[in-house]
């Protein structure tokens, strides 16, 4: 039975809300809005995202459905699209929760996924210095692994820091907003989709797509391999040990292969 | 502990940790570079922990238990990461992937 009602009361409930304690905090949020739309920069960048916030839209139902399936009430599920907002993390915390691992457990298996957002950041730190704190931390949180990709290339290609953290801004923002309406959409519609779709094989797809280009230099690849081995060889340990085992194991291996290249080189 | 606290406290811990390390070198250690060994390190992050991820997922058939040798999504995923490779295009590889599986799972 599809919740359409549901839907649109929730919809409503939610952003009422939600917009007022925008108006509430920031009256200028209008005016900011306005401006933002007329950016060309901001414009760009939305639409750059469009074609990723389409083959996104499986994924993000997949998350919605995990979500009821895990239990969830919609507002949680809206919580962890809109907190967590990493389709990664959502997937591998569903995963543990229903594994039945302990809570230390899965936030730090998320943490060691997490921890790559650390290298987008430093990546991203030197384009973002000359820019308002408020902006610096409104583009960390929409700092994704789509985004990054955008933004990155952007801020390379032309030196212009504003109209660039305007792009990445517009990036962050079509990306979010998709996020949210698609894990929406799975959580109360998911049960429509037939199973025969496997729909679910979204999931590795869009990490294949992230992980695919980056497997050009040696150390990568190791890391990948040895990962992926790991994965499989301690597949018997309980409470979902073997990811968090396997991304550490991985990890080395590839920092040792990087270092060991290094020496071999400067021979 | 209760399923649904236990959610909301994973919901605000991972939350929370992702932001802080979107932020880190944007803001709170924006005075300092990155130690260069961790720097190294983190370079094979989405390697390491993305692959670790895809792989029980694609082995894994839910209808046909573990038999690797029926399972669809291993030559899928294959053609998938090809795509990828190539074109580093996340729609490119979503529409071939979910082509490949279901011309698969027709076929066979």
């Amino acid at each position: 039975m599809w919740h359409g009602a549901e839907v649109v009361y929730h919809g409503a409930v939610t952003i009422f809300p939600l917009t007022s304690l925008v108006w509430r905090f920031c009256p200028d949020a209008g005016s900011f809005m306005r401006r933002l739309l007329a950016s060309s920069d901001f414009r760009a960048g939305f639409v750059e995202m469009l074609p990723a916030c389409v083959a996104l839209v499986p994924f993000g139902l997949v998350c919605g459905v995990g979500a009821a399936a895990a239990g969830a009430s919609w507002l949680a599920a809206l919580g962890m699209s809109a907190i967590i907002f990493s389709g990664a993390a959502q997937v591998l915390a569903g995963q543990m929760l229903a594994g039945g691992a302990p809570l230390a457990v899965i936030v730090l298996t998320c943490f060691v996924l997490g921890l790559r957002f650390l290298m987008y950041s430093a990546a991203m730190a030197p384009y973002l210095k000359a820019l308002p704190a408020r902006w610096q931390q409104a583009l960390a949180f929409l700092l994704t692994d789509q985004a990054f990709a955008a933004a990155i290339r952007r801020f390379n290609a032309k030196d212009d820091p504003h109209g660039g953290a305007q792009h990445f801004l517009g990036c962050g923002m079509a990306l979010y907003i998709c996020w949210q309406v698609t894990n929406m959409i799975g959580f109360f519609a998911g049960n429509l989709i037939p199973a025969s779709w496997s729909l679910e094989f979204a999931v590795p797809l869009c990490f294949l797509a992230l992980v695919a280009p980056l497997l050009r230099d040696a150390p990568t690849i190791v890391a990948a391999i040895v990962a992926g081995i790991a994965v499989v060889a301690l597949g018997g340990l309980p409470m979902k040990l073997n990811l968090i085992a396997a991304g550490v194991i991985g990890i080395t291996a590839g920092t040792m292969a990087d270092l060991a290249r290094d020496r071999w080189t400067r021979r | 502990m209760d399923a649904a606290l236990k959610l909301w406290a994973v919901i605000f811990a991972v939350g929370l940790l992702n932001y802080l390390s979107r932020l880190s070198f944007i803001a709170v250690f924006a005075r300092r570079s990155m130690p260069p060994l961790l720097g190294r390190a983190l370079k094979y992050v989405p390697a390491a922990m993305l692959t670790a991820m895809i792989l029980p997922m694609v082995l894994t058939d839910p209808v046909a238990g573990n038999a690797m040798n029926a399972n669809p999504k291993v030559a899928a995923a294959v053609i998938a990461g090809v795509v990828a490779f190539f074109s580093r295009s996340m729609l490119l590889t979503m529409g071939t992937g979910m082509a490949a599986l279901w011309l698969l799972q027709a076929l066979g």
